[in-house]
């Protein structure tokens, strides 16, 4: 099987599988017990915290608050906010951010709030002045992404940070749930504020995330109960999954392995651009402004969802921007945002490369798929 | 894979008649607003009513792919009244995809659609070509004007429904329903 589907989701790394072990056996111990066993645990618990600290680029480990998932970093983050702060009404965030904001954003639309949905350009990137010109006094959230999840397409966080900071008292919380791991981040010299990530997107098992904040940040409760992580967020703590992210943090903080991985997607990339007519990227052409391993490409006038299945047939894992859902033949929003045309987007695929992807798994890719898209496009009723 | 039957999969990564058939063809055209899924069948047919090629082009899920191209092969070497029948059964074609999501059962029905469609480009043609003493009417079942106009008499019939259970005509691909009903209603008139 090749595997080109990591931002769905990533192996977990033999590393963070060997540091979980003892604590899924003679480790098994609550850490918030007062004796020998609960200190071990949270002795764990706290190098994980110091472990992901440190890739962020936190100024302290108290930043950092551990969460089941990415979603509810990104749920919490966006609605603590909210909560502290009830006279301000206003939102702002972005087209093309994943449901976990975006689906938050347009339930608090529903509820009551303006928010003001940042558009992108064709490839996929933010006009800045836009989100100068829509900071209010009232404004209380600034909530835009890092990483693009489909097509890997990068907004510049620093400067955004800057620029609310400037010109607004808004909270700034960045979902960095694509971006953790790909690319350096060093959050102590920005200006965000709350910071999202997810440890199965970086080689950590699925169920565990965390949430940066900002020392000077105060958020009430997610989740009620027990007084774990400073009375931030209850619940027992899930040590073998922490246990887990620490030691993929590490992992990426030693060798990310991104300059392997960004050498085979370009050879990918350029393969694919060479051999297959009407094929397109999705996002800007500017590579250095796309994560290193991601890259969404059209095949007009073809299906993306038959394409997967080919692919598939093939052994070769991907994922498609057009799903054909039960009711509704609905692209992306992240494509309909940068107006790719409906028969480009209904033909996009998303090739997510990761650390453990070889050349003979590029190579492989590369002679398979043109004869799927030859096939494929020959029984496209818009060409002759 | 999920949804498809073995033969149905089999079909999905194999498609048969893909493309277009032979000139004189016929086309009928099937489009979804529910999915934006397109569909073109084209068929030949021989001086017996016989299709002896039918093509097809689609972009849509692999329901839609599969579907058309089990049609294709069901009707070849068909009359066009039996394929016109096949296409207004469109269960039987269903059955392949057991596990259809909600929604997604307007897949197969598309295929049938534009078969039906090309069929009825055919039977237009066919009945403008006509040359006998008798104008025809429905060209699946070869019925003529006179006969119709005969059953309409003979039985006092008053819907397209009762003619085609009457002598068959527009039982097939329903070309003809509109000329039938004008036929019901200069009769109807005239019997006043």
């Amino acid at each position: 099987m090749i595997y080109l589907d990591n931002n769905a989701t990533t192996q977990v790394a033999p590393e963070a599988l060997e540091a979980m072990q003892p604590y899924l056996s003679k480790f098994f111990g609550n850490p918030s017990s007062a004796h020998a066993l609960g200190r071990e645990m949270k002795q764990a618990v706290e190098q994980a915290r110091e472990q992901v600290a440190t890739l962020l680029g936190a100024a302290d480990t108290s930043e950092i608050v551990f969460t089941s998932c990415g979603s509810e970093s990104d749920n919490w983050a966006i609605r603590g906010v909210l909560a502290t702060q009830p006279s301000k009404r206003h939102i702002i965030t972005t087209q093309v951010e994943h449901e976990a904001v975006r689906n938050v954003c347009r339930l608090l639309e529903s509820d009551g709030y303006e928010v003001t949905w940042l558009g992108v350009s064709e490839t996929g990137e933010l006009d800045l002045d836009d989100l100068r010109a829509a900071l209010r006094p009232e404004t209380a959230l600034v909530s835009i992404m890092l990483a693009n999840n489909e097509t890997g397409v990068l907004f510049p966080m620093d400067e955004i940070g800057r620029i609310v900071r400037e010109r607004s008292e808004a909270v700034f919380h960045v979902d960095g749930v694509q971006a953790v791991g790909k690319i350096p981040i060093d959050l102590r010299r920005t200006e965000v504020d709350l910071f999202a990530l997810s440890g199965h997107k970086l080689h950590a098992p699925q169920g565990i995330g965390a949430l940066y904040m900002r020392n000077n940040i105060s958020l009430p409760s997610f989740i009620i109960g027990g007084a774990q992580e400073q009375r931030r967020r209850a619940g027992t703590l899930a040590v073998p999954n922490i246990v887990g992210l620490g030691a993929a943090c590490r992992l990426a903080q030693q060798d990310s392995g991104h300059e392997m991985i960004e050498k085979l997607r370009n050879k990918l990339e350029d393969g694919i651009l060479e051999q297959i007519p009407n094929a397109r990227v999705n996002g800007t052409r500017d590579r250095s402004k796309r994560l290193p391993n991601t890259s969404n490409i059209s095949f007009e006038h073809v299906e993306g969802q038959n394409i997967l299945e080919h692919l598939d047939q093939a052994g070769i894992c991907v994922s498609t921007g057009s799903a054909c859902h039960s009711t509704t033949h609905e692209s992306s929003a992240t494509l309909k945002a940068m107006n790719v045309p409906y028969t480009a987007a209904q033909g996009s695929i998303r090739f997510s490369l990761g650390r453990y992807n070889t050349e003979t798994d590029i190579e492989t890719t590369l002679r398979v798929l043109p004869g799927i898209i030859e096939k494929l496009a020959a029984m496209s009723p818009y060409v002759k | 894979m999920s949804g498809l039957s073995e033969v149905a999969t089999d079909h999905f990564f194999n498609p048969r008649n893909v493309g277009e058939a032979d000139e004189p063809s016929f086309t009928g055209r099937a489009a979804s607003l529910i999915c934006g899924a397109h569909v073109r069948f084209s068929i030949q047919v021989d001086e017996a009513h016989v299709i002896s090629q039918a093509k097809f082009k689609a972009a849509g899920c692999s329901v839609l792919v599969a579907s058309s191209s089990m049609l294709t092969e069901r009707v070849v070497n068909v009359p066009t009244a039996g394929a016109a029948i096949i296409g207004q059964n469109c269960d039987e074609l269903t059955r392949n995809f057991p596990d259809l999501e909600p929604g997604s059962e307007h897949c197969p029905k598309l295929a049938c659609e534009a078969l039906i469609a090309a069929i009825r480009e055919y039977s237009d043609a066919a009945r403008d070509e006509w040359v006998g003493d008798e104008a025809l009417i429905c060209t699946c079942f070869f019925v003529s004007e006179r006969a119709i106009e005969r059953e309409i008499a003979a039985r006092g019939l008053k819907s397209v429904a009762e003619v085609t259970r009457a002598c068959n005509a527009g039982g097939g691909c329903g070309s003809c329903h509109q000329l039938i009903q004008e036929i019901l209603e200069t009769q109807n008139d005239l019997s006043r």
